[in-house]
Formats: C-alpha cells, sequence, structure tokens
C-alpha cells in the first residue's frame, strides 16, 4: 500500500506531510542541512522576521525545566531584507513549504513585512507570529487581545497574496475567541500554541534564571494543554489547524491529528535531536501502514468516540 | 562536518570528588575532532530533555592508553545532567553531536603557549597540549582550584607540560588563591606578544584573564561555556556580548562563533 501523506492546510496549500517544524526552533532551516533532508519534511517555518534586524534579550535566554524549557530570545533575527537576499535562494532549492513566520511591534510593522514577502518566490505561506511572550511590545499584546488579533490579521490579509496562518498565543482566557478572529479576517489556517509564560528561580542567587524574568516555556510539559486547545479550536472553526506543542515523536504528531489538526509543528525535538522532525514523518507513516490506514488527511479529528464538530 | 551518532561508553573513570573522564568509541568524531570543540552529549531513557554541551578532553592519540577511534570528555557532576552521566557504565550508548564549534587558534611561531585553567576549566587543554606537541614550545600551565581535589589530570598535566603553576583557594594544594597571581608573574616577565594564552573557567576568571592578556600584549583564546539547547546555532540560547564592526555590541553564539573566541572580541 502506497500511503498518502499529503495535507491541506487552506488558502490551496497542500503540503507532502503533515509534518513542520515550528519558528524558533530552525533557524532558516539551512543550518539543518547536516542533519537532515530538507525535502522530507512538509515545512518548515522560518525564525520571526521583523521589519529590521532584531538584536535580542541579553543571557541567560534559556532554562531546562522539567519535561520543557524556558525561553526568552526577544526574537533576535536578521530581518526580513536579510532573510530575503541571504536565506530564501538558498532555501529555494529544496523541495518542501518554506513559511516565514512575521513578527512586528506595530501593525504597520507586520504590514511591512508581509508586503515584502508577498513577491518573493518560493515562500508557501506566512504565519502571523501575535503569540511572542519575550518582547515589550508587539507580539503577546495582539495574541492576547481579539480585537487588535482582528485588526492585525485584517491588514495582513491585505497585505498578501499567500496562505495566511496566524499563531495563537495559549496565554488566554479561552483561545476559541481568537482563533474564531483570526478566522473572521480572512485566515487560511490558525496555527496553535506558542509558548505558555513560566518563570524559574535560581533560589541559592535568589535571582529569576533568565536575564527576561519570564520566558516561554515549550517541550512536552505542555503537550496536553496543546491537545486540548487543539480540540476546543478544532470544534470552534472551520479553518485547518496546525497543532504545535512538544511533540517529540509521532505518536505525539497523532494525537494532535486525532484532536483536529490538519498538520504539526515539531519545535523543542529539533534542539534534542536535530532529525527529530524526519522521524516523527517515519513514525506517521508507520501508524498508518498498521492501521491501514489510506490517508493521512482520515486521522484530522478521527477520534473514536470524539464529539463531532 | 558535524554527525549525530550513538557513541557506546568504554569507560567512565572516576577521578574523584565529581570529576570524572567519560571514554567513548566515536571513530568518526575521533577523526573529526579539533582541540576546543565540543559535542552535544544526551543519555537517552531519561527524564532529561536536553543534551549537555561538552569540551573534547583527548581523542585520538591524547591519552597514551586509549585507542585511536575515541574521545574522552572530563566533566564534573554539577547537576541532574551530569549525575546521569556519572551513572552511565561501559557498554551504555550516549548520543554525541558533533564535532561542534570552533577551535583554538594556532600559537604564532616562536610563542609559548600558556594554559590558564580554573578547576574541570582544564578540559580542552589535553587535547591541545597532544595537539601542539612538534608544531609548538612545549605549554606552560597555570592551573588553579577552590581546593586540592577539583584539580583532575593534575599529574597528567605535570608530564606534559613544561611548567605547571598550582593554587588553590584553601591553600591545600600549590600557592593559596587564585590563578591571576602566578599568570600576572609570567606576565610581567614576558615580553608583549611572546606568550599565546588559552584560558578556561568561570567567566569572572576568564575576565581577569583577558583584561591581563590585553595589559600586557598577549594574544588570549577564550573557551567559553554557555547554557545551549541545540549546539549548532539555531536555539540562540548560549549568546555572549562581542564588539561589533560598527563599533557597538552585538550578540554572538557560543556554540557557533565559539566556544573559542580571541578575548578581545568579548565585551563583558
Amino acid at each position: 500500500m502506497v500511503t498518502d501523506l499529503a495535507v491541506d492546510v487552506g488558502g490551496g496549500l497542500r503540503l507532502k506531510n503533515p509534518v513542520l517544524t515550528a519558528s524558533g526552533t530552525f533557524g532558516y532551516g539551512l543550518e539543518f542541512r547536516p542533519f537532515l533532508d530538507l525535502s522530507a519534511l512538509g515545512g518548515l517555518v522560518t525564525k520571526g522576521l521583523s521589519p529590521r534586524p532584531r538584536r535580542g534579550t541579553p543571557p541567560p535566554r534559556i532554562a531546562e525545566t522539567p519535561s520543557g524549557m524556558l525561553n526568552a530570545i526577544g526574537l533576535q533575527n536578521v530581518g526580513v531584507d536579510a532573510f530575503l537576499a541571504e536565506k530564501l535562494p538558498e532555501l529555494r532549492a529544496h523541495d518542501t513549504a518554506v513559511v516565514a513566520n512575521v513578527f512586528g511591534e506595530t501593525v504597520a510593522e507586520y504590514v511591512e513585512v508581509c508586503a515584502k514577502l508577498d513577491g518573493a518566490a518560493g515562500l508557501a505561506a506566512v504565519e502571523l507570529n501575535v503569540s511572542c511572550p519575550n518582547v515589550a511590545c508587539g507580539g503577546m499584546v495582539f495574541g492576547q487581545d481579539p480585537v487588535a488579533l482582528a485588526e492585525v490579521t485584517r491588514a495582513c490579509r491585505r497585505a498578501t497574496r499567500l496562505p495566511l496562518w496566524v499563531k495563537l498565543s495559549p496565554n488566554v482566557t479561552d483561545i476559541r475567541e481568537f482563533a474564531r478572529a483570526a478566522e473572521g479576517e480572512g485566515a487560511d489556517a490558525v496555527s496553535l500554541v506558542n509558548t505558555f509564560v513560566g518563570m524559574a528561580v535560581d533560589v541559592e542567587r535568589r535571582r529569576p534564571v533568565l536575564h527576561n524574568v519570564s520566558g516561554g516555556l515549550s517541550g512536552p510539559a505542555i503537550r496536553p494543554l496543546a491537545v486540548w486547545m487543539t480540540w476546543q479550536v478544532y470544534r470552534t472553526v472551520k479553518i485547518p489547524i496546525i497543532g504545535i506543542g512538544g511533540i517529540l515523536t509521532g505518536h505525539d504528531a497523532l494525537e494532535f491529528l486525532l484532536a483536529g489538526a490538519s498538520a504539526v509543528q515539531v519545535g523543542t525535538a529539533n534542539f534534542i535531536r536535530p532529525d527529530a522532525a524526519v522521524r516523527v514523518v517515519r513514525e506517521i507513516e508507520a501508524y498508518l501502514d498498521r492501521h491501514g490506514i489510506a490517508t493521512v488527511r482520515e486521522l484530522t479529528g478521527a477520534l473514536q468516540d470524539g464529539v463531532p464538530r | 562536518m558535524p554527525q549525530d551518532l550513538p557513541a557506546p561508553v568504554r569507560r567512565n573513570l572516576d577521578l574523584g570528588h565529581g570529576n570524572f573522564l567519560l571514554e567513548l568509541h566515536a571513530p568518526a568524531h575521533a577523526a573529526e575532532v579539533s582541540p576546543g570543540q565540543f559535542f552535544m552529549l544526551g543519555v537517552e531513557g531519561t527524564d532529561i530533555l536536553l543534551r549537555r554541551p561538552f569540551s573534547v578532553c583527548g581523542a585520538r592519540d591524547t591519552f597514551a592508553d586509549a585507542p585511536q577511534d575515541a574521545i574522552q570528555i572530563l566533566y564534573r557532576v554539577v547537576g541532574k545532567g551530569t549525575a546521569l552521566m556519572a551513572a552511565l557504565r561501559a557498554g551504555a550508548t550516549v548520543q554525541a553531536l558533533g564535532p561542534l564549534g570552533h577551535g583554538f587558534h594556532p600559537p604564532d611561531p616562536g610563542t609559548l603557549p600558556l594554559f590558564v585553567a580554573g578547576g574541570i576549566g582544564s578540559a580542552p587543554f589535553p587535547a591541545l597540549a597532544k595537539a601542539l606537541r612538534g608544531h609548538a614550545r612545549v605549554p606552560w600551565m597555570v592551573y588553579g582550584a577552590r581546593t586540592a581535589a577539583d584539580l583532575p589530570l593534575l599529574d597528567w598535566f605535570r608530564d606534559h607540560c613544561e611548567r605547571v603553576e598550582v593554587t588553590t583557594e584553601d591553600g591545600s594544594a600549590g600557592r593559596k588563591g587564585r590563578v591571576t597571581a602566578p599568570l600576572e608573574e609570567i606576565l610581567s616577565a614576558a615580553s608583549p606578544g611572546s606568550l599565546q594564552l588559552y584560558a578556561c573557567g568561570p567567566n569572572p576568571m576568564l575576565a581577569v584573564v583577558a583584561r591581563l592578556a590585553r595589559a600586557h600584549g598577549m594574544p588570549c583564546d577564550l573557551s567559553l561555556e554557555a547554557p545551549m539547547a541545540c549546539g549548532f546555532g539555531v536555539c540562540l540560547g548560549c549568546v555572549v556580548p562581542c564588539h561589533a564592526p560598527d563599533g557597538g555590541t552585538r550578540f554572538e553564539r557560543v556554540c557557533v562563533e565559539g566556544p573559542i573566541l580571541r578575548a578581545e572580541r568579548l565585551a563583558w
């Protein structure tokens, strides 16, 4: 049996398989060439791109926590112009969907980056980062207010013809409200979740471990929270969901698919095993074979006793 | 080119006081690695999520009693990750990603290599001492720690360096005090540019070594350590502030631009 791994993620975009790599965990993709074949991925999502290069937060920036890690990088990135000039041309050589993650401090900055990316050859989609917890302006400010999220989505929708994804913050009372706002303003898909805000304390020195005091929690620690949010959002919106949160293995990815995701992003696992995302693809394929399932698309939301949407 | 390979443990020598020398069967890594580079090591089947970075201590012919296809890692138990490593026995397997980062710069012809080590900061120097052999003068070393038990491989260094000055903060071995005292004496007696310093240890020690090297006009390589999740430039967790060409500063990655950086690049 030939397993069909292709998935549709909205806006006419079809991925060769449901596994992407998450923004902030995969650099600009090129760094991983020694370790895996980028063409084996359904897609990759770049580090958040801002209108101009960003310096980022002073160290310490990361800390391991039980089954997870905290990070406060502060969106250090090369800026959209350097990405287009130096990174994207090399990425085009690989047969995978390149998704640009977009960050701004104001609506105008989000629009500026989207507009610059709009004409670029070799981009499959744009993902709005309205959920970074580690910057003073922008980011999660938009992701914690449904009115602001609607505004930035609407503005970016006008600025790009590319499929538009909105990456949601879990640091909200009811994530469904935000998914609805994104859908209502023309987003083609929602990706969820970004990191949870957390803090670790060095008790010997009585200081926060991170210079930024708080950071974003990722890794297996957040997986059940993210699966639950995926399930909630699946029953709320009609646009595809891209599930994110502590996926290390094919089993973990399948949890998200069955809870309603059409595709997934592998994040922290890329740090631990640089070929993790390709292993996830193979393990999903093995699961389909084992269960005699013809296409991975059948799995989305396919909990046996699940409440239909 | 770095590779991510399973590496069987050949032995895990307990050097006492929480210091261990781990020897891995790693032919590809042994063939590739240069002194100063590092590996991300992961112990599978544990609840530790991230790998930990370790400088290469030895490879190929560094240690006379080890095979050519092995690498050695000198480490100290400081937390959960290293405690799990200490429990490894021959036959266990670790996942080893590397070699990573930039190694030490070779000394200018005629200069005297001088190692400055703080405790477990001696880890990268056996490989460097062996690599310099036949290509540079026999190195000197200034080796300091809190107490005598925190000076792993001291006998090895005495055999492979022309001169070793030891300091301990409690006076239990060598001179009582810190490495900076004998370092300053050696620097003061030498003409500018005649020594090549190589330093590894806690950041406050490195900052003092960098300042002294500059004051005495000596080139100085620092081997830096920082918390890092990936080891190959994508997590951006391990940055240090460095001078930028435009006169300002910017964050450089210890894992990619380092872990060996010329002291004058750092903006501490």
